[in-house]
């Protein structure tokens, strides 16, 4: 199975663009942005050292088919968690971002909880989901290395973070997930993927006087089989937020957010409806409009996934010249996808080959379906 | 404590008493570890809306589920009566692999509200009724268990 290839990823690329904003000190964000665009406190993925945003596609499509914004960055070339927190402050001002709930793995897991520490008390964080996430760089124990790791060849690097992917005991779809994320892994320059892995292994620790305040908005998501990091990573992060929430799988291996993709959003959409009936919910219907247009969330799920359709269907058109022309030459390969597959859907429905696009659509209206088919994909790789 | 083996348990309530979600998704969840022996077990416990609209939570929700409670309210006879369905709902949904011996556990909630004594006696006669689940090699308790929201039980 090729994660490239389902209707899902496909459904992804054909109708959310590939934007791109820079912010102050020239660094450049690309995102996905998926969902009802009035929600000012959205759902945020950051993807881990070796992934790119789209990693989240199973997240981004069933999660705004529910009505949520959710959002999902790539990491901009930043050499240091001061400045990564501080541009992602203007990244989500650019934005029009209040305050966001931020699901972080791995790396994404420990820049969201640095983020919450560095907009203090969470003025700017409402709450976080940490899914094998790590809250002191030294468990790597590269501390000492990752000064030059801005001058090693990509091949070294790339390396470096394969040798920390398990293969043993994964059935199909985590074996499905590990080679997507080998894929992504390739795609990234050297830039790219240097600064990243610097950011992951310069000395830095979550101080816990400063995340307190958040503890019992945590959830904190992890498996019970084979990842990248130790049994005492995980204690120490349940120390560190000892009123989290604890959400467990019982297998995922490293990337269970597209092995075990239905679990982990159901997980997600149970963390979300805490705040539901809030002004910080991620999901509409929202606190701002006008009491007469009120909840009864059953009737407004159909409009609202109708409204996202119109939504990106509309945007798309306009957004693929921009993120072709930003193309720079280092990330040349990362940007070339979503043109490229964005092209072919745009040749496919010139043709009036509608197969490719219209179930995608339909699929977006009726997760449940999604359920079920990865289900059952689930459940046919688990027989192997 | 780290080189213990760990053993994650999967527990699912089902039943039609129980507290009314206001969200959307109609379920919460809470881990709870015990020790069993010299074994870390880390209870995940997921408990329902106890209305159909969770049923839109889907087969994830299911899943590897290692345990089910159906619960019913011993005030209201007819939250009983419907514990045959929704045992058929779980081995439908969840599709455990020996659904003839998958481990049911079956309780009795509210039994503290004197107040309806009534219907609670009505309710109580039936459980009875319950030895009927033992053509079902399933397991039937009736006791006090503090990880649900049951104001009290009886064991017996």
């Amino acid at each position: 199975m090729d994660f490239h290839n389902t209707p899902e990823y496909k459904s992804l690329r054909s109708s959310v663009p590939l934007r791109k904003v820079v912010v102050e000190g020239n660094v450049e964000w690309s995102y996905y942005d998926a969902g009802p665009k009035t929600i000012h406190n959205p759902l945020v993925f950051l993807p881990p050292v070796s992934g790119t945003a789209d990693i989240y596609f199973r997240q981004l499509l069933s999660l705004s088919a529910t009505g949520c914004r959710a959002i999902s960055v790539n990491h901009p070339v930043v050499w240091d968690v001061p400045s990564w927190c501080q541009s992602f402050h203007l990244f989500l001002n650019s934005l029009g971002i209040d305050r966001v709930h931020l699901f972080g793995a791995s790396l994404g897991g420990f820049l969201a909880q640095k983020f919450a520490e560095f907009s203090g008390n969470g003025r700017r964080v409402r709450s976080l989901i940490l899914c094998n996430a790590f809250n002191d760089t030294d468990v790597f124990d590269q501390t000492s290395a990752c000064s030059s790791f801005w001058a090693v060849p990509a091949v070294v690097l790339k390396k470096l973070v394969m040798g920390t992917f398990e293969t043993m005991n994964m059935d199909g779809s985590m074996v499905a997930a590990a080679d997507f994320m080998v894929q992504k892994l390739d795609a990234l320059s050297q830039q790219e993927l240097a600064s990243r892995l610097t950011l992951n292994c310069v000395s830095c620790y979550v101080e816990p006087q400063n995340v307190q305040v958040l503890s019992s908005d945590v959830t904190l998501m992890s498996v019970f089989d084979q990842h990248a990091l130790s049994n005492s990573v995980q204690n120490e992060m349940s120390k560190l937020y000892p009123e989290a929430k604890k959400a467990l799988l019982k297998t995922g291996g490293n990337f269970p957010y597209l092995s075990r993709s239905d679990e982990v959003n159901l997980y997600i959409q149970v963390h979300l409806q805490k705040y539901a009936d809030t002004v910080y919910s991620a999901t509409e219907p929202r606190q701002f409009l006008p009491p007469p247009s009120n909840p009864s969330t059953s009737s407004s799920k159909p409009s609202t996934s109708a409204a996202i359709l119109t939504d990106s269907d509309s945007d798309s058109d306009n957004d693929v010249e921009p993120s072709a022309k930003t193309n720079t030459p280092v990330a040349a390969s990362v940007p070339e996808r979503p043109v490229t597959s964005k092209q072919q859907s745009q040749v496919l429905l010139e043709q009036g080959l509608l197969e490719d696009s219209l179930p995608a659509e339909q699929e977006l209206q009726m997760s449940p379906m999604h359920e079920t088919a990865a289900a059952a994909a689930a459940a046919g790789a688990d027989d192997l | 404590m780290s080189s213990r083996r760990k053993v994650l348990l999967k527990v699912i309530i089902l039943g039609d008493s129980g507290n009314q979600y206001k969200a959307t998704i109609g379920a919460d969840f809470l881990t709870k570890e015990v020790m069993v022996d010299d074994r870390l077990v880390t209870m995940q416990i997921w408990d329902t809306a106890g209305q159909e609209r969770f049923q839109s939570l889907g087969v994830a929700f299911y899943r590897g589920a290692d345990c089910c409670v159906l619960v019913f309210d011993v005030t209201m006879p007819n939250t009983f009566k419907t514990l045959d369905s929704w045992r058929d709902e779980f081995l439908i949904q969840a599709s455990p692999r020996d659904p003839e011996n998958f481990p049911f556990v079956v309780i009795g909630n509210k039994i503290d509200l004197d107040n309806r004594a009534t219907v609670a006696k009505n309710a109580l006669a039936q459980e009875s009724e319950a030895d009927n689940y033992n053509e079902f090699p399933t397991a039937i308790t009736l006791n006090k268990q503090e990880n649900t929201n049951s104001k009290g039980g009886c064991s017996c």
